[in-house]
């Protein structure tokens, strides 16, 4: 095992080299990934396949402003997979601001995530009415969008307007699936992207495949 | 000037930016709450406000809808202020009294998420529609189980006694005779008991003592007797699930049991996800729920779309003409959603819904009597050219129907692309068990609101790609740098890479 940099590591896992944080809460297993003992801490095993943070930085991204003591705004949290691991990184004195909509999975995310991580803060509303939003105080250092709306954009960048920081980073995972079933994933990709241009700095641009297919991360910067 | 401002833990009057008065929640959530809904008195604030000066800003619409209940003269704050407290809100809290200090207000803050998340969980998991839909999936799920038993029961016994097996066609007859035991045991009263009428009874005591069946052990007959006792268990629970069904949708949702039908109604509204989501969906989306596949191949290809999904179990629709089909199908969704609609919204049962209904159909019946000519033509198949590299799907158009057909999608596309005729737009099938098995939704099952990071599918593994735990290939995540199986170095240029990347800041 070594360290890449203070935000995850790759660990030996089977003869491979794996993914993996450090597990804030020890013990706590989130969706039955693997827990790694080295040196006396306790890591967990970051599925590519489960999340798309994670499978975008197999893709090489070149990005990562998660790290020790930052705010996120996580809109669609669902069961919760990714928002622990980022909870993990960023630490106890980071805050994960965690939005998900639909009760089914929330419920989840509260039982398995929310209640074991004291930096994670859930917010069950719908995205679309980031006023509503209760609990979210100041601006993020980052904003992390996985909702699987066909305007999954424009919602994320009035979050954007509403709780980024200047010159804080914004992660959207386009779904071109939800967008558009009979465009092709490339052309929506370009579409979206050029929605966030008049306000963001597009930095990258990363296709998930293999991990999810017709996935695509946008990485870019607030410049508002 | 004074400003009212709403925060989770209280309300705070600041006057010139000092506080003037707190008035903390002594349940955060529940009063939070009650604020949000504009059903909370606050007399405490009420009587503060009358007794001191006019013209409040106050920092929530909600808050300022009860307010000017009272006839206090109050006004929303400006944007800015807004973004103000919006960034100032634990100093607030703290300034309020409502928290020692900031790492407390986060705590306390934290708290207060978790308990206003968990109510509303709590408050969504109760609704009625849902223990609804949990009902008619239980009961189609039951009726799988129980068909693929009694077949199995039928194959087994029949080893014992093949005659009963073609004279016998209610399985739950059946399986009251199994439970009689052996062949030589069973007596006519046996055979009267379980309900056969008198030239029944005759014809299996006179086959029974002349079976060609071979003997059957007595701990395999015990087997197959308590695999008889579940069915007839099955058959129990299969009745009650179906009067509480049939109970719960007269209750919950009178208008659209009057339009559906109970059963074809919660299969829709199990499909919808709610009854408010249900209500809030169009006609045409309602017209193809459980054609999903349909609908998709349709969307990607140009096919004919097709014209109902579950609906197809519709009385009306499924007793109508091929060619009325459509047409009706259109008409009973258009009326359902507007069923559901005052469901939700309206009160009791409006009779002119299924009256008007019934008319249209009429009008269709008489209309569109005899098939045109267009009608009579099979619609145009969609077999592909040479197999498997079909022009239209290749390269970057893989869609979601694709995608959704799990499993082996080569295969899949075969099946699909094969015989393609006449019946193949309706997926609504047999009438029981409705065209579900090619759904790939129904994978999802439950939890079909959100998340699909919950697909079952999604564990790794059987994707097509494969395994990627097995694969070496997959080690550093840069796969760019070829030199994969054994090469030592990889791992220190994989690390060198990443660290130049993310390096320590």
């Amino acid at each position: 095992m070594e360290e890449d940099n203070q935000s995850f590591f790759w660990i030996k896992s089977e003869g491979q080299n794996k993914l993996a944080t450090e597990n804030m809460v020890p013990g706590n297993q989130v969706y039955k990934e693997k827990l790694i003992i080295k040196k006396n801490i306790e890591y967990r095993l970051w599925d590519p396949f489960r999340s798309k943070l994670a499978a975008a930085v197999m893709n090489d991204l070149d990005y990562f402003p998660f790290e020790n003591k930052s705010t996120v705004l996580y809109l669609g949290a669902s069961t919760g997979t990714t928002v622990s691991h980022i909870s993990d990184i960023v630490g106890p004195s980071g805050i994960v601001y965690g939005v998900e909509h639909a009760s089914r999975v929330a419920r989840d995310f509260l039982d398995r995530v929310a209640t074991y991580r004291k930096n994670i803060v859930p917010i069950l509303q719908d995205a679309r009415k980031p006023k509503e939003y209760f609990s979210v105080f100041g601006k993020v250092d980052v904003v992390y969008v996985d909702i699987a709306q066909p305007d999954q954009t424009q919602i994320a960048i009035d979050n954007c307007e509403m709780f980024l920081k200047k010159g804080g980073y914004f992660f959207l995972v386009i779904k071109t699936r939800s967008i558009d079933v009979t465009k092709a994933p490339k052309r929506i990709v370009e579409e979206e992207i050029e929605k966030l241009k008049p306000r963001f700095d597009v930095l990258q641009t990363i296709d998930l495949h293999p991990y999810d297919k017709d996935h695509a991360m946008v990485v870019s910067k607030y410049n508002h | 000037m004074y400003s009212v401002v709403l925060t989770e833990l209280g309300i705070s009057v600041f006057n010139d930016g000092k506080l003037d008065k707190a008035f903390p929640f002594s349940n955060a959530v529940k009063e939070y709450l009650l604020v949000k809904n504009k059903e909370s008195k606050l007399n405490e604030l009420v009587n503060y406000l009358a007794g001191t000066q006019r013209g409040f800003a106050v920092s929530d619409e909600s808050l300022l809808a009860i307010l000017k209940k009272f006839s206090i003269d109050c006004h929303l704050m400006e944007s800015s202020e807004l973004d103000t407290i919006q960034a100032t809100k634990p100093q607030i809290i703290v300034d309020s009294g409502f928290a020692s200090n900031l790492q407390d207000t986060l705590g306390k803050l934290r708290e207060f998420a978790l308990g206003l998340s968990s109510s509303k969980v709590t408050e969504v998991s109760q609704s009625p529609d849902l223990h609804i839909i949990q009902a008619i999936n239980s009961l189609d799920e039951i009726d799988k189980i129980a068909n693929g038993l009694s077949s199995r029961l039928r194959e087994w016994y029949g080893l014992h006694f093949p005659e009963l097996d073609n004279i016998i066609d209610s399985i739950n007859g059946y399986a009251q005779i199994v439970m009689a035991g052996k062949r030589e045991s069973l007596t006519k009263q046996i055979f009267e008991e379980a309900g056969f009428p008198e030239s029944k009874v005759e014809m299996l005591s006179l086959i029974s003592s002349k079976s060609r069946g071979g003997d059957i052990s007595d701990i395999n007959l015990a087997i197959v007797q308590s695999i008889a006792k579940q069915v007839l268990d099955f058959h129990e629970l299969r009745k009650q699930l179906e009067e509480h069904v049939e109970a719960e949708m007269q209750e919950i949702a009178p208008n659209l049991s009057a339009i559906l039908g109970t059963a074809v109604g919660a299969r829709i509204l199990g499909r919808a996800g709610s009854l408010k989501k249900m209500a809030s969906l169009p006609a045409s989306t309602i017209q193809v729920l459980g054609a999903e596949k349909a609908l998709f191949r349709s969307l990607k290809t140009g096919s004919q779309p097709p014209k109902h999904g579950l609906l197809f179990q519709h009385a009306m629709v499924h007793a109508a003409p091929r060619w009325q089909r459509g047409k009706i199908a259109r008409a009973v969704a258009a009326k359902a959603v507007i069923a559901a609609r005052v469901d939700v919204y309206g009160e009791g049962l409006n009779q002119t819904l299924l009256e008007k209904l019934n008319i249209r159909v009429d009008e269709i019946g008489k209309k569109y009597e005899n098939p045109t000519e267009k009608d009579m033509r099979p619609p145009p198949s969609f077999r592909r050219e040479g197999g498997f590299g079909d022009k239209p799907r290749r390269g970057g158009d893989r869609r979601r129907g694709d995608r959704r057909e799990g499993g082996d999608r080569r295969r899949g596309d075969r099946r699909e692309g094969g015989d393609r005729r006449r019946g193949d737009r309706r997926e609504g099938g047999d009438r029981r068990e409705g065209g579900y098995r090619d759904n790939p939704r129904r994978e999802g099952g439950d939890r079909r609101e959100g998340g699909y990071r919950d697909n079952p599918r999604r564990e790794g593994g059987d994707r097509r790609e494969g395994g990627y735990r097995d694969n070496p290939r997959r080690e550093g995540g840069d796969r760019r740098e070829g030199g994969y199986r054994d090469n030592p170095r990889r791992e220190d240029q994989n690390s060198n890479k990443k660290r130049k990347k993310f390096g320590r800041r």
